[in-house]
């Protein structure tokens, strides 16, 4: 027996949530969806669930992380429901739900938090920077570690206990007990969707136009790339000519991309970009500033202006730590991981139901 | 057979009105026939031109003419001079359905100086060409004998004259709700006394105890105090409240109420009745949804009544209401039940309600258990409004209906909900209002014996017909408007009184009415008065009256509809129908029996065959036509010509299937792999 409550409504229109009351489940977004499948409750079940505020049945489900936010389904709505934006608040309300810290749902719901925070960090680089009376050298050779140190301390702190937690949400608590062999032989399904979004190609408009998957692809490998070149191949201070390259490539896809999505957000001409949240403005911006801010950091080691235009450093430095600290932990980052291991999981649950059979 | 049929030539009727006239029916002795070919509507199945050839053989037939329309203007003035020229006594048209033409061809006749009487429509379209375009040649067969028939009925035709009746301009309107009271107001602006006649003591009825209505906003009890404002302004109504009414007599025209006014007896004369009693809500019975068990179930009355009288905070029983849960369909669309019938106005009442209390008190959750929302209309918008408001809205069915069950003090829904595939749940509210539906009022079987109103299965005022006659009753003369008709809104029951009261209108403007005299006839030699007539008589029709020193039946030609159910009953043969005469009837049956002998149309010169083969298929169907001269010589199966013409395989299975039955094709062996029949034309 499922409980109702009517206070949900209320919740998830602060993760962007609008107008989802208007539904009277005709189901044309399960019409129209094409990774719907023959049991026809993909996406109107999410939607019936929101309305009637079954938390627990929200909580348990992947299937939030299975849309792509084509848009097919709120253009096709006929009460403007908007189902695909509350597809997209109930990865939100799902991303603040497995957050043990409870500082996504915070950020999420008050941009106040979110710019307040933003504001802390930019006060605590420059401080540090202008304050602490090291070198430059010294102050990039840190900003290095900090990124190495921040990257591990993200993942063992709060990404890698909310992947337990989310585990244990969709998996554990619904009882599947899959044997171990499963959780091995639907690995493969984890790194595929990381690092193609396989899935998003099932989706109609991107059957048709594969440039949206196609940037977003290349958007994924160059900032993880990037990320490599510069933790681990340690860009700033490489004297490889074909490693320097290889960033400026890595760099500039991204704030090339990025651009690129961004103008699409400001036109508003599909579905999915139509309500922006600052969540979604944050992560766009923040990605293009790491990417453009590198870059120019890089051509200005190579000029050798790096020290005349320190500031240039400066602002990269606190874009990381930003993205770092805030997008990465509890922005639209963790959306890249909980996506995959939604699919990973779903993939178990799926093969232990076969192996039932 | 009747002795009448002895003398073929000339009969004298044994029949007399009761006013004692007799008269005698010569047989119509020059009679015109007319048949159409409605464009091909009926010349493409039934072979008009030679049943027109056959038809002039026929006794006493003097014109028989094939037509292209029959009811064209030209063709009119054709039959208005051949009436004139040939001083035709009769006709007979066979073209479509008399509902369509009676009155274009009795206008006809009346033009050219015939009885409108004297003239028979014969149905050839819908009873022969639409219903058997599969056989042509029996629907040739089938229009030849409805003709014949006809011409027999014609012959026996009698001239007869309108009844004419003087009315009363005055009308009775029994209850004085909204649909009354606005009717009344129309009545006497059209000229008609009226008398509004209320059984409670004030005026209003249900519209006056109701709070805001959709979409205004207005109070019921404003919009009544407006309307009987307006009404006691008016000399020409009369409004009698805590009356009743005792009786009801006299017909259309004429008709006396007898009513009571506190001690007091009235009379009054008016030339028509309308009803609006208007309806009951149902009340549930004691344990249905926690109804009288739970003190937190109400009616959506209740509800109102509370939205009303609550100021600030929605109170009930001491209690803050937070949340509330409406349930629908209480009372109505009960499959087992008595109310089969869904009460058209709950949904939007319910919803408005909600709506009502979202605007007056804050933080109000609204559960909405439906089984279907029906707000149709601009009422949509109440349901949109309300869907934006974040109630909730969860569909039941009949078979699983909610469970209202009290636990702990609290007052606990479990619902099984069809949209969540029928997940259960259960939640719970501080109030559950139950909306109920509509039901006849409890008096309404009085008011219906009174005036002899049937009901439906449903035990509302039954009209004639939904569409056609919507607000007019079986009773000529009285008129129904309003809920006591069946469940509407206020605005379906003003728009139904106002058709009504338009309706009434027409037939007392004038200050007489005439009415079509196809009514029962009697023979005064022959009755004996032994009651049997009057007994099945459901509209009161038959009354005694003394004649040449014995009782015999006489008929109120005003009330009287010509249903004829008091011929077969009369031991004596001594009543029948107008126009139904055992004369007509039998010696229509004897042309229809005749035997027909209907050529098939060999003689044709039409439709040759590239091959230079004659084959005669004019009047049948033109595929036939291209399956014939696709075969030609040679022997083709199903799916070769199927390919050859174009046409589906199912559907050329049909039309070889018949015209194998008509002998124009022929099966001529399997094909080699022995798979299908081959078909050729027939010699």
């Amino acid at each position: 027996m499922s409980h109702i409550n009517p206070d949900f409504a209320d919740d998830i229109t602060k993760f962007g949530a609008k107008d989802f009351n208007l539904c009277f489940n005709c189901g044309n977004c399960t019409a129209v969806c094409s990774l719907s499948t023959n049991d026809a409750t993909f996406p109107r079940e999410m939607i019936r669930y929101s309305t009637l505020g079954l938390e627990d049945e929200i909580k348990s489900s992947l299937k939030p992380w299975l849309c792509y936010y084509c848009g097919e389904c709120s253009s096709d709505c006929p009460r403007q429901a908007n189902p695909g934006e509350l597809m997209m608040s109930l990865r939100r309300w799902l991303t603040a739900t497995y957050d043990w810290t409870g500082l996504s749902g915070l950020l999420y719901k008050h941009m106040s938090v979110y710019i307040g925070g933003m504001i802390a960090l930019l006060a605590a680089v420059v401080g540090f920077i202008y304050y602490s009376g090291l070198s430059k050298e010294v102050v990039m050779h840190y900003g290095h570690l900090f990124e190495m140190f921040a990257i591990a301390g993200v993942f063992a702190v709060i990404l890698l206990p909310n992947i337990i937690r989310m585990w244990y949400f969709t998996v554990i608590k619904p009882k599947v007990k899959a044997p171990i062999k499963v959780y091995f032989k639907a690995l493969s399904e984890l790194f595929v969707h990381m690092f193609t979004q396989k899935r998003f190609l099932g989706c109609e408009d991107t059957k048709e136009n594969r440039t949206r998957w196609l940037l977003h692809f290349i958007l994924v490998l160059s900032y993880l790339s990037l990320l490599f070149t510069t933790v681990f191949l340690d860009w700033f201070s490489t004297s490889s000519t074909f490693v320097i390259w290889l960033g400026y490539v890595e760099s500039a896809a991204i704030f090339i991309i990025t651009t690129v999505f961004m103008s699409m957000r400001v036109r508003k001409t599909d579905a999915m970009h139509k309500h922006s949240q600052p969540s979604d403005w944050f992560f766009v911006i923040w990605l293009f500033l790491m990417g453009i801010t590198s870059f120019a950091v890089r051509l200005l080691i190579d000029l050798n202006l790096i020290n005349t235009l320190f500031w240039v450093f400066t602002i990269h430095f606190t874009v990381l730590v930003q993205w770092a600290l805030i997008i990465v932990p509890f922005g639209k980052w963790t959306h890249f991981l909980y996506r995959s291991f939604a699919m990973y999981f779903e993939r178990i649950i799926g093969l232990n139901n076969q192996l039932k059979k | 057979m009747s002795p009448l049929n002895d003398d073929k030539d000339s009969i004298t009727s044994s029949f007399y009105l009761t006013k004692q006239t007799s008269f005698r029916i010569a047989m119509k002795q020059r009679i015109g026939v007319y048949i159409c070919h409605c464009g091909g509507n009926i010349s493409d199945y039934v072979d008009v031109e030679q049943l027109s050839k056959l038809i002039a053989n026929e006794d006493n037939v003097v014109i028989s003419k094939d037509v292209m329309f029959a009811c064209s203007d030209s063709t009119q003035k054709d039959m208005v001079q051949d009436i004139n020229d040939q001083k035709l006594d009769a006709i007979v048209v066979a073209s479509c359905t008399p509902k369509l033409h009676t009155h274009t061809f009795r206008n006809v006749a009346i033009r050219s100086g015939l009885n409108p009487y004297n003239y028979t429509q014969v149905n050839v379209r819908e009873q022969c060409s639409w219903a058997h375009s599969d056989k042509p040649m029996d629907a040739t067969i089938k229009a030849y004998g409805l003709i014949r028939a006809g011409i027999n009925r014609v012959k026996y035709s009698e001239a007869l004259e309108n009844i004419e009746i003087t009315a009363q301009k005055a009308v009775g309107v029994i209850g004085a709700g909204i649909s009354g009271m606005r009717a009344a107001v129309d009545l006497a602006r059209m000229g008609n006394h009226v008398y509004l006649i209320e059984k409670e003591a004030n005026v209003g009825g249900r519209v006056a105890e109701s709070g805001k209505l959709f979409m205004t906003g207005e109070n019921g009890k404003d919009v009544i105090d407006r309307l009987y404002k307006r009404i006691k302004e008016i000399p020409e109504i009369t409004v009698f409240t805590n009356a009743n009414l005792d009786k009801v007599s006299g017909s259309i025209g004429d008709f006396t109420l007898e009513v009571s006014v506190k001690d007091e007896a009235l009379k009054l004369n008016v030339g028509a009745v309308l009803v609006t009693t208007g309806f009951d809500f149902y009340q549930p019975k004691e344990g249905e949804y926690g109804y009288k068990l739970s003190d937190n179930v109400i009616t959506l009355q209740q509800f109102n009544k509370l939205i009303e009288t609550s100021n600030d905070k929605l109170v009930y029983n001491g209690n803050a209401i937070k949340s509330v849960a409406y349930i629908y369909c209480v009372g109505s669309r009960q499959s087992k039940g008595e109310n089969k019938y869904c009460s058209r106005q709950c949904c939007s009442a319910a919803i408005h309600s909600s709506l009502n209390v979202h605007e007056k008190f804050s933080g109000v959750k609204a559960f909405h258990l439906y089984r279907d929302i029906r707000t149709y209309g601009k009422q949509e918008l109440l349901y949109t409004e309300s869907s934006r408001k974040g109630d909730i809205y969860i569909k039941y069915e009949e078979k699983e209906p909610p469970a209202v069950e009290v636990k702990n003090n609290k007052t606990v829904i479990t619902v099984k909900d069809y949209l969540t595939y029928k997940k259960e749940l259960s939640f719970d509210v501080d109030l559950v209002v139950l909306v109920t539906g509509m039901v006849p009022r409890s008096d309404s079987n009085d008011i219906s014996s009174k005036l002899k109103i049937p009901t439906g299965s449903d035990r509302f005022f039954n009209e004639i017909h939904p569409k056609l006659k919507p607000v007019e009753t079986v009773i000529k003369g009285v008129y129904i408007g309003g809920t006591c008709q069946g469940p509407k809104n206020i605005t379906e029951s003003v728009q139904s009184s106002l058709a009504a009261a338009s309706k009434i209108n027409t037939i007392l403007r004038k200050g007489t009415l005439e009415l079509e005299p196809i009514v029962a006839r009697v023979n005064a030699e022959t009755c004996l008065w032994c009651e049997k007539c009057a007994a099945v008589c459901e509209y009161d029709a038959i009354k005694p009256i003394e004649s040449n020193g014995k009782m015999i039946a006489q008929v109120n030609t005003s009330t009287c509809v010509g249903c004829g159910i008091c011929g077969p009953v009369c031991p004596s043969n001594s009543i029948e129908i107008v126009q139904f005469t055992d004369n007509e009837i039998e010696s229509m049956i004897d042309g229809f029996m005749e035997k027909a002998e209907i050529n098939t149309k060999q003689d044709s010169q039409e439709n040759e065959i590239s091959s230079g083969k004659q084959i005669k298929l004019n009047g049948f169907p033109k595929i036939w036509r291209e399956i014939a001269s696709a075969l030609d010589d040679k022997t083709l199966t199903i799916p070769q010509l199927s390919e050859q013409l174009g046409v589906e395989s199912n559907v050329l299975t049909w039309h070889l299937m018949t015209m194998n039955r008509y002998g124009v094709v022929e099966p001529a062996g399997l094909d080699e792999d022995e798979a299908y029949y081959m078909y050729k034309l027939k010699k």
